[in-house]
């Protein structure tokens, strides 16, 4: 077993142990997390199958294979974030709007400085 | 009534309002998070004044204008910019077609025959690009892209609900006013650039931020 498999297992391990410990109650996370490590230690261990996998596919390495679906995976990550961050500003400015009407008032007359409502 | 959003423009502002207010508009002005806040310069001004916490965008500033203006139950809404380079007087004009029951919302335009403006070339080029992104984007291809002065009815604001926060609403307007199959007209306006609104208003970068906007629009609707 060489050094980087040591490392990237522990890794792994962690992460599944960090996972596993805060989502007690959501079971079948935890399950799908499970199966995704065990996944992972197999293809550390044996990385030979990411390179069957790669020539299926027509790519040269394993290890391409994983950075090309990584690319992938980020990509799609991040427009799941900018879905996010747009509804997250959305609901700001709900509130923020609501609490602008709510609160606006005419200058220059008698009931200055008074909501109306 | 008319909206003027607002975000920093302390002393042009004051003016705009002097101005809104002597020609017997309502104003509201729509102060989009400024530090400071804008309504100690214009408490001597009968105005609605209606604050955003945090600074989200004209936009945004604009929509909640509308809400406001619509619970006040006004029949003719404009907006105006804050930075004092549109005419008062031009208001009027964009009313008059309304009022008339001829379209349901007018636009102010730069280009038309009988406007004027002082633009640089550079400036000029970009916004016939903006136009054909607009037109790209909303099928309506306007002679001014991004302009600030606007009037509609009552019934047509209720019918626009602007979502894009930042200035990706100017074109958002437009794709709206062509779903809900809206009247528009597009009216020549006089325009003063004075070096405050320069160095205010768009620069080239902003468009392309605007492109950006558009396209997650698009894409997350």
């Amino acid at each position: 077993m060489s050094g980087i498999q040591v490392v990237l297992m522990a890794g792994v391990v962690t992460l599944f142990l960090f996972y596993a410990l805060r989502i007690k109650s959501a079971f079948v996370n935890v399950v799908a997390m499970f199966w995704f490590t065990g996944l992972a230690i197999f293809f550390i261990l044996f990385p030979d199958y990411t390179h069957k996998i790669a020539h299926r596919l027509g790519v040269g390495r394993g290890a391409d294979l994983l950075f090309y679906l990584c690319i992938l995976l980020f990509l799609f990550v991040i427009l799941k974030l900018f879905a996010r961050i747009r509804r997250l500003e959305a609901h700001l400015t709900t509130l923020i709007r609501e609490k602008a009407k709510s609160e606006a008032f005419q200058t220059g007359s008698k009931n200055e400085h008074a909501p109306l409502s | 009534m008319v909206i003027v959003p607002a975000f920093n423009e302390q002393e042009p502002l004051q003016h705009v309002v002097k101005e809104l207010a002597g020609a017997g508009y309502g104003v509201i002005v729509v102060d989009d998070g400024s530090q400071p806040a804008l309504l100690p310069s214009l408490a001597a001004e009968r105005i609605h004044y209606l604050r955003h916490p945090i600074n989200l965008g004209q936009g945004a500033a604009l929509q909640t204008g509308l809400e406001y203006a619509l619970e006040q139950g006004a029949d003719f809404i404009a907006t105006f910019d804050a930075d004092g380079q549109h005419n008062v007087a031009d208001i009027a004009r964009l009313l008059q077609p309304l009022y008339q029951g001829e379209c349901d919302i007018t636009l102010g335009s730069r280009f038309l025959e009988g406007a004027s403006h002082n633009m640089s070339r550079a400036r000029k080029l970009m916004l016939s690009a903006a136009r054909f992104v607009n037109f790209l984007f909303t099928g309506l291809y306007l002679s001014d892209a991004h302009n600030g002065i606007r009037a509609m009815t009552a019934d047509a604001a209720r019918q626009l609900r602007i979502k894009e926060n930042r200035m990706a609403h100017a074109t958002e307007l437009l794709e709206q006013i062509r779903r809900k199959k809206l009247r528009w007209k597009e009216l020549p306006v006089s325009i003063v650039y004075t070096d405050y609104s320069k160095q205010k208003g768009q620069s080239g970068w902003n468009s392309f931020q605007i492109f950006f906007d558009l396209l997650l629009n698009k894409l997350y609707r």
